[in-house]
């Protein structure tokens, strides 16, 4: 049921994505529904399902960006492990733990983005800093809208207990 | 079959690191790739193959939305259109048929003007603006009176012919009797022989003509015009066509005369200011 919720959630990013691209080309600059969905999942504390959540849905970000194939599936993992981690040691429930998770995340994520494309392309990402910022504010706030709404319509927690053992 | 238990990483850190490794190497394939000119790597071929549905379901269907949203906005625009046009369509009809009446009017007005000039005596024009034709008395009211000149005993025409004479006077309005009207009674000749006599209305739509010997010759479609013998109406004003002229009882034919004039349709008239026969003269016996 979860794999089954979390297609559907990649469904949905791949389709935001191909919407933004093709009505508003530099809304992705700002926005990354991929994390909101990787965030989603990892949430859950299962360390092991949120790395290959995050790689798929990293690859499949990476298919349809310009970027160097694995780099945003590089990138979401890095996410996809550290919010798994914490969430399987730390119960963090409600919409600002939410909140929270996704920042962290989202700077994770630009930071990891940041640091390979200057390795592997030797290349200076422009106006990182300011776009780090809006990026995480309204990724943030619109995964918080989808996060209520969930629970408010769907009336369930997003994240049932799943976690595993420690020594899993 | 299954996988053996140890093929399966036992920690997830473990597993997280060689999926990054894999990452990595996967990442340096593609950036060395872009160098030689294939930009895309099998694997990442592959991918987009698999979810290549979606963005092309998307793109149909923003671009669908994009043709009705479109065609809504051309139908409104075309619904604007068209109601601007109708009401240019009324606007313009409605002027045409303004510019129709106004030449109508103005082609009226030039014959009778024309007409008017033929005559030596002052005229004033006038519009009926009362019109009693259904009753056995006919007559019309004149939206001018003595103010403007209008005697009784005045004649009153138009382009087609005589209409008859003002029996009553106001400031601004003058009746006028018809010359179909039962009392009306009207000096007249036969154009073709010169024959004179007496045009008395029938009080229904036609006039007799009295006073024509049976042995003259007078015939069906012969023109009917005023004498001038009568002290009212001028000479050679068309009254109408004998319609029948038969033999009489007594020594004088009965004649029916139709008048020159269509009084359900007299729109302007010329009242002619005649010169009266002062009454001592009329009275005068010898």
């Amino acid at each position: 049921m979860r794999w089954l919720r979390f297609a559907v959630g990649l469904l949905i990013a791949l389709t935001l994505h191909s919407l933004l691209d093709s009505f508003f080309p530099n809304a992705l600059a700002f926005f990354n529904p991929y994390v909101i969905l990787v965030v989603y999942y990892s949430m859950g504390g299962n360390v092991f399902g949120a790395i290959i959540a995050g790689v798929i849905a990293g690859l499949v970000q990476d298919a349809y960006s310009g970027a160097m194939f694995g780099l945003h599936a590089f990138a979401l993992t890095v996410c996809a492990y550290a919010v798994a981690s914490i969430n399987s040691r730390l119960v963090l429930r409600g919409t600002l733990a939410f909140g929270a998770c996704l920042v962290g995340a989202v700077i994770v994520n630009e930071l990891v983005i940041y640091i390979l494309v200057n390795i592997l392309l030797k290349q200076k990402v422009e106006m990182f800093e300011q776009g780090m910022i809006v990026k995480t504010v309204f990724t943030c706030l619109f995964g918080m809208i989808v996060y209520l709404l969930l629970t408010l319509f769907l009336r369930e927690e997003p994240i049932d207990a799943t976690r595993r053992p420690a020594g899993w | 079959m299954a996988a053996p238990a140890d093929v399966i990483p036992r920690r997830p850190t473990l597993l997280f690191i060689v999926v990054l490794a894999l990452l990595f190497f996967l990442m340096s394939l593609s950036s060395r790739t872009r160098y030689i000119g294939e930009t895309r790597t099998m694997f990442e071929r592959s991918v987009m193959i698999l979810f290549a549905p979606i963005p092309k379901t998307v793109n149909w269907a923003g671009q669908s939305m994009s043709d009705v949203y479109h065609g809504y906005l051309d139908m409104r625009r075309s619904v604007g259109e068209n109601l601007q046009l109708h009401r240019q369509i009324d606007e313009l009809t409605t002027e045409n048929l303004r510019l129709r009446q106004s030449e109508g009017d103005l082609r009226r007005l030039r014959s009778l003007l024309g007409y008017s000039e033929e005559f030596t005596m002052p005229t004033t024009m006038a519009e009926p603006v009362m019109l009693d034709i259904s009753g056995r008395f006919k007559s019309i009211i004149l939206d001018r009176g003595s103010n403007t000149g209008i005697e009784v005993n005045d004649a009153v025409v138009n382009a087609s012919g005589l209409i008859g004479r003002v029996v009553l006077t106001t400031k601004d309005m003058a009746k006028v009797q018809l010359i179909t009207d039962g009392n009306s009674s009207v000096g007249v000749l036969i154009d073709r022989t010169r024959r004179q006599g007496v045009l008395r209305g029938d009080g229904a739509a036609g006039a007799q003509l009295y006073d024509i010997p049976s042995l003259s010759d007078v015939k069906p479609g012969d023109v009917v015009m005023t004498a001038g013998i009568d002290g009212i109406y001028p000479k050679g004003i068309p009254v109408g066509v004998v319609t029948k002229a038969e033999k009489g009882q007594d020594l004088f034919k009965t004649i029916v005369v139709r008048p020159s004039i269509d009084f359900g349709s007299i729109e302007e008239v010329i009242v002619l200011h005649t010169r009266k026969i002062p009454n001592d003269v009329v009275r005068y016996t010898p």
